[in-house]
């Protein structure tokens, strides 16, 4: 089954988002600040990884960091879920090598499912 | 330095003519008080006050130096007969600045007298010599005739002296012999004295006046440079250095104001700009390393219109700038937290519908925690939106109680009360430690959101240990001290007394312990409005934190 990190510390926000890509019949891996992100990324390879910016412990632009360096992360596809929508962020969550973001207030959880989906697709027919 | 001189000029010669029109008009009360007056003086006086009236007429208001000299000397010509009269001013920088109005034709030959006699004359005045190199002259009046065979034969000169400093020298001369007596001396004589007399009461002036000027540039907070045409730093402030950072004791010059912005603002660019095109130019964002500047350059004008320099004034606005971002990081802030909830409601309700559409049978117990998340996540949202409210009233100052008699430690418990299942879930207990009652006039809903807020934060930042609840009453102070004790993680020496601060809890990088930090603002808000204080007391990271608040015994 295709496993997904969702790393996101609002436990309310989690917790749809795990269900909605459990409904979509996806495994989904909650994590709740930066470090257990880094820590259950590099234990359970994740096909993808949703990640929140404003994270305890670790923000979520220097888990991407830390996942970019590292060889067995390094190639698993992050889409950023964030709420904060201010330019300076979203270059650096650019600059780091994510795949897409996300303003999450924009987006219903299909629309979501549906980047999930064709970042998955793309990501198939790359490797 | 020139423009100085000619001002000084300026006023010398407007001074002779107001002071000669007064010195005339007091001789003339003096006359039609004292009819014993000589018949020759009469004629004279009547002379003079027709001579000066002309003159401070035809002056009116004009400092144009050329023609202030024009029309006295144009006028003298009813006092005093003469063929030239010439005025010769020693400048500061040493050059000699010779000025003749010639009346009656004569030859370069009696220029060149008149000259060489005012030389000597100002030579013996001065005790020393004077070069003529470089001399700045200029001949004005009748035009010269070399077949003229006159020669200078009388003259006489008068010395000026002003503040007991000789400004300049006047020469009358004429090629009839014996021209010039005692008396024709004597009208010059008392006109200058006079004049100078007044002019060194407007030099007073003219100093008080600069030194007020002076005193209130020193005094300016922003930073003050007057540059003139040719780029010299002619007026600057010490502020300047301060804006700057120059650090050196050396007198300021603009190579270093241009060396301290270099990168930042072609600074000289903008002052050709500014007198090129004789407007005032603004530059709002002038970023030093700490500091954030706002440049205003502006031409400045001589009372023609004519632009002589340009000014350069320094305005730190580092602190609006920090303002201005710390408002946009709340903004940001209060944004984020306010999308958080609404993000929950939203994904619930949708996937929720979804569920319920699919009809394939809703598990009851999947449907009620989707609602509950829904619940929390809008009580969530209407504490952030109440607190801002809060907050608003607070900072508007309209913020009102209702202010009875009540037993807070009734209120204390049931507060307690409320958060026990909380604390529950983290295994912290909750200790009250009251005396069995305590009346006091106070906002009951107001107090307990204080409580609420402060019993909050404590089950919030402690995973282990206890919390503890206690009232002490000062009956020397007339006040009463509640304090809510925790053994959390505690708060920086430095961060105490900014815990309460609109802006503090949201810069601060720990998000595991959601909250916005408005709680504390309102609490702050609250216990003031009652006339009481709020602090917090801890003795470091890790060592828990005590907040307490005094209300008054009324």
């Amino acid at each position: 089954m295709t496993k997904i990190l969702a790393a996101e510390d609002d436990k309310l926000i989690s917790g749809s988002l795990c269900d909605a890509l459990k409904s979509a019949g996806y495994e989904p891996t909650p994590a709740y600040d930066g470090e257990e992100a880094v820590a259950k990324a590099k234990e359970i390879k994740p096909d993808l990884i949703l990640l929140d910016i404003m994270m305890p412990k670790l923000d979520g632009i220097s888990v991407l960091w830390e996942l970019k360096a590292d060889p067995n992360t390094a190639k698993i596809p992050v889409i950023v879920l964030t709420n904060i929508g201010d330019v300076e962020t979203i270059s650096k969550i650019v600059e780091a090598g994510a795949v897409d973001y996300l303003l999450k207030s924009d987006q219903s959880v299909d629309d979501i499912i549906q980047k999930v989906k064709d970042v998955l697709a793309r990501n198939v027919q790359l490797t | 330095m020139l423009i100085n001189i000619l001002l000084v000029i300026d006023f010398i010669m407007l001074a002779v003519v107001v002071s000669a029109y007064i010195y005339a008009s007091r001789r003339e009360r003096k006359y039609l008080r004292s009819e014993a007056d000589q018949s020759l003086e009469l004629q004279q006086k009547v002379y003079q006050a027709q001579v000066l009236k002309e003159i401070s007429e035809r002056i009116g208001y004009s400092l144009n130096t050329g023609k202030i000299v024009d029309i006295i000397t144009s006028s003298l010509g009813n006092l005093l007969d003469y063929d030239t009269v010439a005025y010769m001013v020693l400048q500061e920088d040493g050059k000699v600045v010779f000025k003749c109005q010639v009346e009656n034709s004569v030859n370069h030959e009696f220029i060149e007298q008149v000259k060489e006699k005012m030389l000597m004359s100002y030579e013996a005045i001065l005790n020393k010599k004077i070069s003529t190199a470089g001399l700045d002259e200029s001949v004005t009046g009748n035009i010269l005739n070399d077949n003229s065979k006159f020669r200078v034969t009388s003259f006489f000169n008068l010395p000026v002296v002003i503040s007991r400093k000789l400004v300049g020298l006047i020469n009358v001369a004429s090629h009839e012999p014996g021209r010039y007596g005692e008396e024709q001396a004597s009208i010059l004589y008392a006109i200058t004295n006079q004049a100078a007399t007044a002019v060194s009461k407007l030099q007073e002036v003219l100093e008080s006046e600069k030194g007020k000027l002076a005193a209130v540039i020193y005094s300016l907070a922003d930073g003050v440079i007057t540059v003139d045409l040719n780029y010299q730093l002619t007026v600057y402030n010490p502020v300047i250095k301060n804006i700057l950072e120059i650090a050196h004791n050396k007198p300021l010059t603009m190579f270093d104001i241009v060396d301290a912005l270099a990168g930042k603002i072609d600074l000289r660019t903008k002052i050709e700009q500014s007198i090129a095109e004789n407007k005032t130019l603004n530059v709002p964002d002038v970023i030093l390393k700490d500091k954030a500047l706002e440049l205003t350059i502006s031409p400045v004008k001589d009372s023609g219109g004519t632009v002589i320099a340009a000014t350069v004034v320094f305005h730190d606005i580092t602190t609006e700038k920090t303002l201005e971002k710390t408002r946009q990081e709340f903004t940001a802030m209060m944004v984020h937290e306010l999308r958080a909830p609404l993000t929950a409601v939203r994904w619930s309700s949708e996937s929720l519908i979804k569920n319920l559409a699919a009809n394939t049978g809703v598990d009851p117990a999947k449907v009620k925690d989707t609602v509950v998340t829904i619940e929390t996540a809008s009580n969530n949202m209407l504490e952030l939106v109440n607190d801002l409210l809060d907050v608003a009233k607070i900072e508007a100052g309209k913020f009102e109680l209702n202010i009875q008699d009540y037993d807070l430690v009734e209120l204390i418990n049931e507060q307690a009360k409320v958060f026990r299942p909380q604390a529950e879930v983290k295994h912290l207990a909750i200790n009250v430690i009251t005396p069995p009652k305590y009346m006091l006039k106070f906002d009951r809903v107001r107090v307990g959101q204080v409580l609420g807020n402060l019993l909050s934060n404590a089950i919030k930042y402690t995973d282990s240990g206890q919390i503890e609840v206690n009232l002490v009453p000062n009956a020397q102070e007339k006040t009463v001290a509640i304090g809510v004790k925790d053994s959390g993680i505690g708060v920086s020496h430095e961060d105490l007394s900014s815990l309460f601060s609109k802006f503090k809890q949201l810069k601060t990088g720990d998000h595991a312990r959601k909250g916005t930090g408005l709680g504390l603002v309102v609490s702050r808000g609250i216990v003031e409005a009652h006339g009481g204080r709020i602090w917090a007391e801890s003795a470091g990271e890790n060592l828990g934190t005590t907040f307490n608040f005094s209300l008054p015994i009324i």
